[in-house]
């Protein structure tokens, strides 16, 4: 067989040029592109599986931010381990603002409660740029179990079962304390997420279930679950005759907040430039529609108030935790 | 039902242009989408969701459910094709769709997947008219002991479908089963055998595993087989159904309907228990049960209509009770809150016209389905007459990049690529891949369930028989076990009882 | 509609260049040409359970007791330190099980299976095949699939995956010098085109 030379030539050649272009576009290696910021496209992770809240709430902060810098901020999702997975990468990224991620306050506040050492995540190697939002979990009961508020789940002589969203979730640690604060017996029994928690209350598979405002709004609404208290600071505007677990007495408060961090040493006038884009994203009309729809209660609050209020949680969580002798898993 | 009126106002939603080219752009990219590897359905629907907000709510839903099953045709497409189970219910197309297409009956293969599709879809929406309120309620009252018994009933089914040696098979099972259990422990937050590696922190993926022992597997197979081989000339002679085939599976396509309709609605799992079951229902009725597996027409006919009808009665939750069945419903579900719609009980009630205009979607894209595989059904099966060379790394290369695009990770593609070699050797030593991926899927739903079972039940087992739908599918779990065992000892007798009367016939004669 | 599909899909396998399905036992790709080849085309129409006949005669020879007694060898230490990690991970009781239990029962049916196995099949049997020279192939092909793996994060899909299709075709396909680095080239760009361009993915890409 002939060795056309010509033709290696030519493929070598073709293969050398083809390697000169790797300046342009690819995204292999890190990219530190000095000069004005944004010069390229911004690159959101998400810690969860595309089509949850999260991801929703990434997508729009996304199509905003994008609209207002005039670039285009395309969303990823690297869903695992809660959102450890994506945020020690992203943490790890050049901190020259082309990497964002959003944050679930849980993967700070609660999950570091159930999990090793290696797989928490801390704030320090992050810049916060804002907070975004709040989600808030509520209890409900099936409507056999026959229970509408907290003084008859203090009452039961029956041993309940309670459904969670699994394990390291403000869904279980909400529960969790509230049994223990308030001396009622209960089995948990862990699902896989909050839908099929709720079914189960829903069918009075298990009696009652802490699940996220969200999703059990509309069987709330349609009367196929009582709700019990909500795990709010204060009262949540969408279900305003639901007392919260604070009111009734006991130390609680448990909901789900988001924010958009960028790996730590952030320029300032990038983040300046982000914060901006953040901001005026929050501020139309079409992200409170966005928020009203999905039952989120804005908390639109700086990256510096983000860090200490989460920091401050997950240190309340871990006393409270100790004080009453729960374990979340069993590590 | 009162009335058919909102039924037929229903179609005339549908037929409106927007709404039918919608429908179009859903089935089309679904099909798309289900043809390339890892990028499934449910994220697909969410990265398109932009597109919805502009257009009315029926119309997002409508090219939404589009995508869906499109998608599920999609992942015939290449369980056939390529031996690439898209999805976990399209993994038993796999066992006799892949052999057709080798003995050149791609198209009959894939032909009669479509014709069974449209018709289980079909029924099942006949069925989720005249009957969702009804069956809905059937759905919550499955409570963990109820999918104990369904998830048994399942590994059992297993072990029935695979042909070859049954201890190897259930060894593969068991190794499923194994599988299943990596990851964080949902109960304790233990982590099992993730070696301290973050990205096994979850588990593995069904899609990982799927694509590496099927996919992967056969390509390294064909690697070596292709030289070994003395070129045995197969005509492509078919590109669609002949009529005996078709005459072959109308059994199977009537029994495949019922069971993926009703196995469909169960939140969870019910699509892929459906394929399963009608494949097992289909090798036992069968005259000669060794057919299965080497390319009989019924393994593709009843599978692949019960998957259809499973995936469209799945709907039936989510419109009826809010609840979604799975991962791409849950998508549909948040599709369907912001444009301001909330399924659930009142959806009937309060915006019967979105209900019924869904509902009557699902009929016109399934003939949209069929109409356009006809043609497309000619067109994949050409693709086998890509030489062996060429056509091996193109799969390769497919499946390693579509599986990154299932998470964004490397770490799947490299997982993809050492469950390849696990499916080589597994061959090599007359292990299948079948039971091994069917009972991963089984596995975390029997152990998360018994668990939750006996947290429900306060540890009392006899709870199982106490509740009257897992005491039937015990009941039938033992039936389907022990029926072999009886069937034998019941031929023994019949075969006994022929020898006495012959020879008594003979005396008589004497 | 039915009438329409059988009207316009009277297709059969033309004769030259009919080379027919890509995998295994089909006629596949034989000398070092790569072209066209003129398959010899089956007279007659095998039913399908003739073909399987002709697979079966055609077919490697069965694995053997050696490979057996290997294979059951490594499902028996597989399920042995599964079981011996699942007890790491503590037990507890039926009625109470902790995260062990499970993995524990199903890793003791992997090695009492395993022994079955090993014992039920120590003649041999009818399934697997033996490994042949030809067998390195398959490695190869492995190997080339972990560099990729190893190669992307740092150059991108494009280059590792041009040299993969180009490995392929020629060493492991015997397709010629022109063709294999003409093809390769193409199927890289159209991929790009699909993924990258198209569907918007981010795979590592170079360009």
């Amino acid at each position: 067989m002939n060795f056309p030379r010509r033709r290696a030539v030519l493929g070598v050649t073709a293969a050398s040029a083809l390697l000169a272009l790797t300046a342009c576009g690819g995204n292999v290696g890190s990219d530190s592109s000095s000069g004005d910021f944004p010069s390229g496209p911004i690159t959101l992770t998400v810690g969860q599986a595309a089509g949850g809240s999260t991801d929703l709430i990434a997508r729009t902060m996304g199509a905003g931010i994008s609209d207002q810098l005039g670039v285009p901020v395309p969303v990823v999702n690297k869903p695992g381990a809660n959102g450890a997975l994506a945020t020690k990468e992203v943490a790890a990224m050049p901190a020259d603002g082309s990497n964002l991620i959003l944050l679930n306050a849980s993967l700070i506040t609660i999950t570091p409660l159930a999990v090793s050492e290696d797989e928490t995540v801390t704030l320090d190697n992050l810049d916060v740029i804002k907070g975004l939002s709040q989600d808030d979990y509520v209890m409900v009961a099936s409507k056999e179990s026959g229970i509408t508020s907290l003084d008859d789940l203090k009452k039961s002589t029956k041993t309940l079962t309670f459904g969670t969203t699994g394990v390291g979730t403000g869904s279980q640690l909400a529960q969790a304390l509230l049994l223990a604060q308030a001396d009622i017996k209960g089995t948990e029994v862990p699902f896989d997420s909050g839908s099929p928690a709720l079914t189960a209350v829903m069918g009075n598979q298990v009696q009652l279930s802490t699940i996220q405002l969200g999703e059990a709004k509309p069987q709330i609404d349609a009367g196929k679950v009582v709700p019990v208290v909500v795990f709010s600071d204060e009262r949540n505007t969408f279900l305003p005759d639901v007392p919260t677990a604070l009111e009734e007495g006991y130390d609680v408060p448990v909901s789900q907040y988001r924010a958009l961090a960028a790996p730590k040493g952030l320029p300032e006038d990038v983040k300046a430039k982000l914060v901006d884009a953040v901001d005026k994203t929050l501020a139309e009309d079409s992200t409170k529609a966005f928020n009203e729809k999905n039952l989120l209660t804005p908390k639109e609050i700086s990256g510096e108030e983000v860090v200490k209020q989460w920091n401050d949680l997950a240190t309340k969580y871990k006393d409270l935790t100790e004080e009453y002798d729960i374990e979340l898993s069993s590590k | 039902m009162d009335s058919l009126q909102p039924v037929l106002d229903g179609f005339g939603v549908v037929l409106d242009p927007t709404n039918l080219l919608y429908c179009l752009i859903g089935v089309v990219i679904g099909m798309l989408i289900g043809v390339l590897p890892g990028l499934g359905p449910a994220a697909t629907i969410a990265i398109l969701l932009p597109l919805t907000y502009g257009v009315e709510p029926v119309t997002a839903i409508i090219m939404l459910a589009g995508i869906f099953y499109g998608a599920q045709y999609g992942g015939t497409i290449t369980s056939v094709l390529l031996r690439l189970p898209g999805e976990a219910s399209s993994v038993v197309t796999v066992f006799d769709g892949y052999v057709m297409a080798k003995q050149g009956r791609a198209g009959t293969a894939l032909g009669i997947a479509a014709i069974g599709s449209f018709i289980g879809g079909t029924v099942s929406i006949i069925g989720l008219t005249f009957l969702a309120p009804v069956v809905a309620g059937f759905a919550l009252d499955f409570g963990p002991p109820e999918y104990t018994a369904l998830a048994l009933l399942g590994i059992l089914l297993v072990a029935t479908i695979s042909g070859g040696s049954k201890i190897k098979a259930l060894i593969a099972a068991a190794f499923g089963l194994l599988l299943a259990t990596t990851g964080r422990d949902i109960f304790t937050g233990a982590e099992r055998f993730t070696f301290g590696n973050l990205g096994m922190a979850d588990g593995i993926d069904f899609v990982p595993i799927a694509m590496g022992l099927f996919g992967v597997g056969e390509i390294l197979y064909n690697l070596e087989e292709r030289h070994r081989a003395a070129a045995v000339p197969v005509k492509v002679a078919n590109v669609w159904p002949s009529r005996a085939d078709l005459k072959q599976s109308t059994g199977a396509i009537g029994r495949g309907s019922v069971l993926g309709f009703f196995l469909g609605i169960l939140p969870g799992g019910g699509a892929t228990i459906s394929s399963m079951a009608a494949y097992a229902v289909e090798k036992k009725r069968a005259k000669d049960p060794s057919r299965f597996g080497r390319g009989a027409v019924e393994g593709v006919a009843g599978p692949e209509t019960a998957n259809n009808a499973a995936a469209t009665s799945s709907f039936i939750p989510l419109l009826t009770l809010g609840i979604p069945a799975n991962a791409t419903m849950a998508i549909i579900f948040g599709a369907l809150l912001i444009q301001g719609v909330t399924p659930g009980p009142q959806l009937i009630a309060n915006d019967p016209e979105l209900f019924w205009g869904v509902v009557n979607s699902m009929y016109i894209g399934n003939i949209l389905l069929l109409i356009m595989a006809i043609p497309l059904v000619g067109v994949f099966v050409r693709i086998l007459r890509v030489r062996g060379a060429i056509l091996a790394p193109i799969t390769a290369l497919i499946t390693l990049l579509g599986s990154y695009t299932i998470r964004n990770s490397m770490f799947d593609v490299l997982l993809v690529v050492i469950f390849g070699a696990v499916g080589y050797l597994m061959k090599k030593f007359g292990f299948e891949p079948g039971p091994l991926v069917l009972a991963f899927v089984l596995g975390s739903l029997l152990e998360s369930n018994l668990r939750r079972s006996l947290l429900v039940l306060g540890g009392d087992v006899g709870g199982f028989f106490t509740r009257p739908i897992s005491a039937t599918l015990l009941v039938i779990f033992v039936v389907v076990a022990l029926w072999p065992m009886v069937k034998a000892a019941f031929d023994r007798r019949k075969s006994s009882r022929h020898e006495t009367s012959d020879n008594q016939e003979v005396k008589e004669n004497a | 509609m039915k009438h329409k599909a059988k009207g316009a899909a009277t297709e059969t396998a033309p004769g030259p260049g009919g080379t027919a399905a890509a995998s295994g036992a089909a006629a596949g790709v034989s000398g070092p040409q790569g072209g066209t080849d003129v398959e010899a085309v089956a007279d007659e129409e095998l039913t399908p359970e003739e073909l399987a006949a002709r697979w079966e005669e055609d077919a490697a020879p069965p694995a053997g007791p050696q490979a057996n007694f290997w294979a059951s060898l490594v499902t028996l230490a597989i399920g042995i330190a599964a079981m011996v990690l699942s007890v790491q991970l503590d037990l507890g009781t039926p009625a109470e099980p902790r995260p062990g239990m499970w993995p524990f029962l199903v890793s003791l049916v992997i090695a009492v299976l395993s022994v079955t196995q090993l014992v039920v099949g120590r003649r041999g049997g009818r399934d697997g095949e033996k490994f042949s020279k030809l067998s390195w192939l398959a490695a190869v092909g492995f190997a080339t699939l972990l560099a990729l793996v190893a190669l992307m994060p740092l150059l991108g899909f494009e280059i590792p995956a041009v040299l993969l299709c180009f490995v392929w075709m020629k060493i492991l396909g015997g397709e010629s010098w022109r063709s294999s680095i003409l093809y390769s080239l193409i199927i890289v760009a159209a991929f790009y085109a699909i993924f990258i361009l198209g569907l918007q993915t981010t795979i590592p890409h170079l360009f």
